[in-house]
């Protein structure tokens, strides 16, 4: 009696154990939270994500924590942005993992990049000497919603390739998606229809995407090579530079030290506007509510701009 | 003559090779889907066709065919462009609109990197006490080592990495194994040479330190280059709901400039496999906060002493690591704090010795580019079973407590380069005075530079 009650007990036990992972039916673990917003718009309840970085972080410099390693564990897809941005951490974490699911080359592995239509791709050979720069093009973007469309395509496809039962689902929740992107975006080009033209400034070079998007021109960069921060002489010369072009706004990811941004643009003048650096998915925020705030930051800074 | 007419024929054959591979792909891929899924690495010619090559799952049920057909007309019918497929409008922003092949990201198939540490030095004594390999060690410039680094996944089941280091007049393969990548239940098998796991530093390679040189303690327990061995390790991440490792493994102890508190460089050749070096290590995480983590190691390891038949050298180790980085904001802060200690204990004819070796060391980059750190270090003489101090066999001048402060600051022009200025005062009370040291640093990393360990 004893006995069968131990057993018993241990079938609990275990059964519970293998009952919570069985809630969701693709447990997928994004590099960026970008990436997890677009998963979860994608894979609605049938998908638990979860992002390594959050978007306060520069995506550029993420501790490989071997916490991050144990979420990668038991994750069946793992979506990266690739072109190297994670390549300073993620691929230590691979081999930690000890999942052979999501290693390169497994279905369980996903490199969002393929999806885009890429910029910046050096056509010449490259090397650090101007700073550091990403050999396959660009990463950065997600701050084109028409590039996030064709991403969360992308991804649809490979749940539907993973869990083939629900790939009507994720298609359906990915058409539905986009539509609504598309709507939204309409609306956005509309509101920022002024930009076009426009010189701006920025800080990094994470800005080619978003201005292809939105037509501004961005003159000049305040770091002198990717990576590199700003040094006096660089930052007089964009200055001078701002003030023959009419530079109405410096733009600056939210994870970088806005000092130097905020003196330029009081000096030039022009509107300081910060790009959060990705969704706050933990928060809860989507992918279109991230890049509505966005919107509405280069909004004000255009409009004030007018005032001004 | 002959140089000049082989040329082209090899370029022919690469040439004819070239056709072959690409006409045998296109018609696999023309026939069925691909059955290796593409799994995110953008092939040379994938702009082209990312949507075909995406479609191509790894099992090829007829049901799964159909819905992948069924998808694909879906994303014409629904006239959204499909994936990288989608014609490239007008570029506003200029950029080009195609990669080129072979410098996407990713087809690259072996990383490699070159890591180069010099360092100018001074010191005070005609005969420091440096007893790292890479170490800075005497009056002048110092090449304190050329690593090569190279990686890569060789195919499913394994990974391959080396670290090869020049020194100036040689050449040493300080690691090359292979890791699994496939095991089932969290399991791992490294298998080659490597760093044994034990502690913190000792896995690490020079452009990981904190410090221009290695804490002593390294030196003293280990050798110059630190444990390392050939063999093989099994390492098992728990199912425990917080990151906990345990890594058990079996490494020769014997060496030249490591395992010096076993066999090292003596005569004793292993016999049995009692005769290897066994080392055993829990690794613990704790994500305190999103901005503060603490790792935390217990190490252990034993293994022969060349002093006499069947005597042993256990070694006892925990090393402490805090680290906070704020992330929840816009900050280039970084503060470590790591302590690790080492306790061992040594079998030798009629006594046993044992020592206790350990520092600690705290390193804040307050901006960018620039950091200082600071390292307090101890060893003690070692003491037979009467607590008295007895003879140490491998250090024998050794007779009292040894301790150094080392100070540093360093300055990064990018996360490719660093210059380092660091100061010591090395106080070994066996000697009439403290000894000072001075050194320039330099680091300079090229290539594929390969993502560390946290």
């Amino acid at each position: 009696m004893r006995q069968f009650r131990f057993v018993a007990a241990l079938c609990a036990a275990l059964s519970l154990l293998i009952a919570v992972p069985a809630r969701a039916a693709v447990n997928v673990v994004t590099t960026l939270p970008d990436l997890a917003a677009l998963t979860k718009a994608v894979g609605g309840d049938l998908v638990q994500v979860q992002s390594m970085a959050l978007g306060s972080q520069d995506p550029h410099r993420v501790d490989a924590k071997p916490s991050l390693a144990l979420a990668l564990r038991n994750a069946d897809l793992l979506i990266s942005v690739g072109l190297d941005l994670e390549i300073g951490w993620l691929p230590n974490l691979q081999t930690g993992s000890r999942n052979p699911r999501i290693q390169v080359g497994n279905a369980g592995f996903l490199n969002a990049s393929q999806f885009v239509r890429l910029l910046e791709v050096p056509a010449t050979k490259v090397d650090r000497s101007e700073g550091d720069v990403h050999p396959g093009g660009n990463p950065h973007y997600l701050y084109d919603p028409r590039q996030a469309a064709a991403v969360a395509r992308g991804i649809a496809e490979r749940l539907a390739q993973l869990d083939s039962k629900n790939a009507g689902t994720y298609r359906a929740n990915a058409t539905r998606f986009v539509t609504e992107l598309d709507a939204a975006r309409a609306g956005w080009e509309q509101r920022l229809a002024g930009l076009k033209g426009v010189p701006v400034i920025a800080f990094h070079r994470t800005t080619p995407y978003l201005a292809d998007w939105l037509g501004f021109e961005p003159i000049a960069f305040l770091e002198p090579k990717p990576g590199i921060p700003p040094n006096p002489s660089h930052v007089a010369q964009v200055l001078v530079q701002s003030r023959q072009r009419k530079v109405r706004m410096v733009l600056i990811e939210s994870y970088y030290n806005d000092r130097e941004a905020k003196m330029v643009a009081n000096m030039i003048p022009a509107q300081l506007v910060v790009l959060h650096g990705g969704t706050d998915f933990r928060a809860g925020e989507t992918y279109i509510q991230h890049i509505n705030e966005m919107v509405g930051n280069l909004e004000k800074a255009l409009t004030a701009g007018k005032g001004g | 003559m002959s140089p000049v007419s082989r040329r082209p024929r090899v370029a022919l054959v690469v040439a004819s090779f070239l056709v072959l591979l690409s006409t045998a792909s296109a018609s696999a891929q023309e026939s069925v889907p691909s059955p290796s899924p593409d799994a995110g690495i953008p092939e040379p010619d994938a702009g082209a066709d990312a949507g075909s090559a995406e479609e191509a799952p790894p099992g090829l049920t007829p049901e799964e065919l159909a819905e992948i057909e069924k998808a694909f007309g879906g994303d014409t019918q629904s006239g959204v462009p499909a994936t990288t497929s989608a014609p490239p409008t007008a570029t506003p922003g200029g950029g080009l609109p195609l990669s080129i092949p072979g410098s996407g990201s990713g087809t690259n198939l072996l990383d490699m990197s070159f890591i180069l540490d010099l360092a100018a030095a001074a010191f005070t004594s005609k005969e420091p006490l440096q007893g790292g390999a890479h170490d800075p060690s005497r009056n002048g410039f110092n090449l304190q080592q050329l690593e090569l680094s190279i990686g890569s996944v060789v195919d499913p089941y394994f990974r391959f990495d080396a670290n090869i280091v020049y020194s100036q007049f040689g050449v040493e393969i300080e690691e090359a194994y292979g890791t699994t990548l496939a095991l089932p239940a969290s399991l791992q098998v490294r298998a080659g040479q490597f760093l044994t796991r034990f502690g913190r530093l000792n896995p690490t390679h020079p452009h990981a330190w904190d410090f221009a040189d290695q804490p002593f303690a390294l030196s003293r327990v280990f050798g110059g280059e630190g444990n390392r061995g050939l063999g093989v390790e099994l390492s098992w991440l728990t199912p425990l709901p917080w990151f906990v490792e345990l890594t058990g493994s079996l490494t020769d102890a014997t060496g030249e400039a490591t395992a010096r508190s076993f066999l090292a460089a003596s005569n004793d050749r292993v016999l049995s496999p009692l005769d290897l070096q066994a080392t055993g290590v829990v690794k613990q995480f704790f994500p305190l906060t999103d901005d503060l983590s603490l790792m935390w190691g217990l190490s252990v390891a034993t293994g022969p002493n060349p002093t006499g038949y069947r005597n042993r050298t256990d070694l006892y180790g925990t090393d402490v690591y805090l680290r906070y980085r704020p992330i929840t904001e816009a900050s280039t802060t970084l503060v470590t704090f790591q302590v690790e200690t080492f306790y061992r204990r040594r079998q030798v004819p009629k006594d046993v010795l044992t020592d206790f070796n350990g520092y600690a060391q705290a390193a804040w980059r307050f901006s960018q580019r620039w950091a200082a750190a600071a390292r307090y270090e101890l060893g003690t003489p070692a003491r037979g079973e009467n607590g008295e101090v007895a003879e140490d066999p491998l250090d024998p001048e050794w007779t009292k407590n040894r301790d150094r402060i080392s100070a540093n600051v360093s300055f990064w022009p990018t996360e490719f380069s660093r210059l380092r200025l660091q100061a010591a005062r090395d106080h070994a009370r066996w000697r009439d005075e403290a000894d000072y040291s001075v050194f320039l640093a330099l680091e300079l990393v090229t290539g594929a530079h390969g993502a560390h360990a946290f």
